[in-house]
């Protein structure tokens, strides 16, 4: 069974991509352009973003979706912190939204100040240990998520 | 690791500077980046992360590794140094590389012989004076560069240095734009005069003046050098002051978004920018700007003023102006006619009456351009703090600025100038030359940059022949990356390889100030030694061609065009031996 991370715990992973096994309890994740062919009754809660797909087909359907995937394919692609932080600003998404693919602990504290919140690394990444890089900084100079002293606040005499 | 005194005294010394002063905030953040960096290195060393994995994050530590050691480059925001950040960088010159560093056309400092398994300590040194090596490279936003006269040019409309510092904070370790598809360059002035090369960068920023005497940006994008060097395009008149930051994040996130990422050469924002056209490419930040409006940060009035408190001017004696020294005047004519050259060719005017911007000549023959040595490093540092109130700038051209000297006492500093080998009075001459590492220190370079620079000094080591020639640029860079802007020096010089040989492509007529302008090929590269000939053919042409002395040679040479030049260059030389 894969473990993931979601806010900061390891957790059973319950979502399977194409190629893989379903179980009882677990949901497909289709691509964006799969999820959107699909009738609208039928559409499942998960979706898969690419890091070319457009966020606006999507924006309209967000509160159907319980988690939004975000792929890294390739290490260094940095698509993904745009898409995730439109999802969470621009769009006001409330669901899960995962990074999945190339990128190591070292970049967790950017995703997750990014709004992403569950985190499914290529295999390889021990998660367990990977879990004090969301610590990594205990300050920030942009907003972003919670917990964070950033500068705005410094200058604002708060 | 170094002991606790000499942190606890650069602090206090650190107190006392017109400098950014680091708050609990920013000095937490550079701690942990170091601590973040020790254990990234220490899990490399152990073999936890491959060199791909450890590549990136290195890089953005500003960590090469190089022909034949890690380079470090250290950020010097916008430039600007204190007097114990300069003694810190001496330091690390002679405890861990060869008692020299080279300072680079970002306004930065590069290291070329630090042992890796040295780079945290070095790291955490720098962090004991508020210093870092944050995005020095990698594809991330790089250090902001400035005009190196900001807060002291009569002609500037407003200080840019807190805005400078604003977008450097709102830069680093930025979440959503630490993966860009390449390198991203912002360069900021407040001058007509353009000092800071901003047309060649990613997004220049320029301060503009409203109707009601309100601070707000003129906005230029896609500009770069490198293998395609473009002139950036305006692509906002008139930004107000709150929205600087919104802006830029627009710029960025289509950028980010949509920049090409198949291709590292087609990478930069302005091959995006040139593929969309400027106007769509406008039409899409500006979309991006309007729709992110209720969530992209806003710069208040507030947090400007806060930020214009760190560059308030430091306490400037009420003096006269001295008269302008004359070598006429004088009882020792010999010392003194060098002083006069120094005066007129390595000092700036002053916005207040009784000062001049003093230029520290990194470019003596013999020695590469941009090169400091730890005891010139100390030694300048002494002069800062007894004349120019303990601050020290970096200029895109690789030079220093002592930028606050009271005029009655440039005799001093030229003296004690003088004996740190620092006084050569060549500043805006031809042997003022920008020039990369090169091969010899470099492992993209084509050929060797020092050496031509050695060769270049070495024929026009006459000062009074360079006065004569009169202002001219000469940008070197080692490959097409273009570390040494070759393509706006108003003669460039390009390290190719052939066959394994070094050779070199002239251009001529490039300039990084208004109008920018990218130089021109004048004909097939040149063999290494023949580069100083060459350019001592161009300047023959000149010499004969131009109206009077005060035509410059770029003048001169976008007056008649590069024909003339190529034929005396390429002619079968029949001239008289």
């Amino acid at each position: 069974m894969r473990q993931i991370i979601r806010r900061r715990e390891l957790v059973s992973d319950e979502l399977r991509y194409e190629g893989e096994a379903f179980e009882p309890g677990t949901h497909g994740v289709p691509t964006l352009s799969q999820w959107l062919i699909t009738a609208a009754a039928q559409r499942g809660p998960a979706v898969l973003l690419r890091a070319t797909d457009e966020l606006e087909p999507l924006a309209s359907q967000l509160a159907h979706l319980r988690w939004i995937v975000v792929e890294f394919a390739k290490p260094g692609d940095g698509r993904g912190f745009s898409q995730a932080r439109l999802l969470r600003e621009r769009y006001h998404y409330e669901g899960e939204l995962r990074a999945r693919g190339a990128f190591g602990r070292d970049l967790l504290f950017f995703l997750a100040r990014c709004g992403f919140d569950a985190f499914d690394p290529n295999p390889g990444e021990d998660l367990e240990a990977a879990l004090g890089a969301f610590d990594s900084f205990s300050v920030a100079y942009q907003g972003g998520s919670e917990g964070i002293v950033h500068v705005h606040e410094r200058a604002a005499g708060l | 690791m170094i002991a606790a005194p000499r942190r606890v005294r650069a602090a206090q010394e650190l107190q006392e500077q017109a400098v950014y002063r680091y708050d609990q905030i920013d000095q937490t953040l550079v701690n942990e980046r170091v601590a973040q960096f020790r254990d990234q290195t220490r899990r490399f060393l152990a073999g936890a992360l491959t060199e791909d994995e450890y590549r990136p994050l290195r890089l953005r530590n500003g960590l090469y590794v190089q022909r034949f050691a890690p380079m470090l480059r250290v950020s010097i925001p916008y430039g600007l140094l204190s007097s114990t950040q300069l003694r810190m960088l001496g330091h690390i010159a002679r405890r861990y590389d060869r008692d020299f560093g080279h300072f680079t056309t970002r306004q930065n400092i590069q290291y070329n012989w630090p042992r890796l398994e040295d780079v945290p300590d070095i790291l955490a040194e720098l962090a004991s004076v508020e210093m870092h090596a944050i995005q020095t490279s990698g594809n991330s936003i790089r250090n902001i560069t400035a005009d190196h006269l900001a807060g002291v040019a009569p002609d500037e409309i407003a200080d840019p240095r807190p805005y400078c510092e604003i977008i450097r904070q709102w830069a680093t370790l930025h979440p959503e734009f630490s993966y860009l598809p390449r390198k991203f360059k912002i360069a900021i002035t407040a001058a007509p005069a353009d000092r800071a090369a901003s047309e060649v960068h990613d997004i220049g920023v320029h301060l503009r003046r409203g109707a009601q005497g309100e601070i707000g940006f003129e906005i230029l994008a896609g500009g770069g050098l490198g293998r395609t060097p473009i002139v950036g395009h305006r692509i906002r008149e008139w930004l107000p002051q709150a929205d600087l930051l919104a802006y830029l994040e627009a710029i960025l996130r289509v950028y980010n978004r949509y920049g090409r990422r198949d291709n590292i050469h087609k990478a930069r924002v302005k091959i995006l920018m040139r593929a969309l056209g400027v106007a769509e490419f406008t039409r899409q930040v500006e979309q991006e700007f309007l729709a992110s409006a209720d969530f992209a940060p806003q710069l208040s009035a507030a947090q400007v003023e806060h930020m214009r408190g760190f560059f308030r001017p430091p306490p400037y004696e009420s003096l006269p102006d001295e008269p302008q020294p004359s070598s006429e005047r004088a009882p020792n004519a010999r010392a003194d006619a060098a002083f006069c050259a120094w005066y007129r060719y390595n000092t700036r005017a002053h916005k207040v009456t009784g000062y001049r911007v003093v230029i520290v000549s990194l470019k003596k023959h013999g020695e590469p351009p941009g090169d400091a040595s730890a005891a010139q490093m100390d030694g300048l540092a002494q002069l800062a703090e007894q004349h120019s109130f303990g601050m020290i700038r970096v200029t895109h051209d690789q030079n220093l600025v002592l930028a606050d000297v009271s005029q009655r006492a440039l005799p001093e500093v030229w003296r004690r100038l003088e004996q740190l080998g620092l006084a050569t009075a060549n500043i805006g001459t031809l042997t003022d030359m920008i020039c990369c590492p090169g091969l010899d220190f470099c492992s993209l370079a084509n050929a060797g940059s020092i050496d031509i620079a050695k060769q270049i000094h070495a024929r026009f080591d006459d000062l009074d022949y360079l006065y004569e020639i009169g202002p001219l640029e000469i940008k070197m860079s080692g490959c097409m990356n273009a570390c040494g802007h070759h393509h706006i020096g108003h003669i460039g010089i390009l390290g190719v390889d052939k066959h394994g040989k070094e050779w070199y492509q002239i251009t001529i007529g490039g300039s990084s100030a208004p109008p920018a302008a990218l130089g021109e090929v004048i004909g097939p590269s040149v063999p290494k030694e023949a580069v100083a000939d060459t350019i001592a053919k161009l300047i023959e042409v000149y010499l004969r061609e131009r109206r009077d002395d005060a035509e410059r040679f770029l003048d001169t040479v976008r007056r008649i065009g590069v024909e003339p030049f190529q034929e005396r260059v390429y002619a079968a030389d029949h001239s008289p031996a």
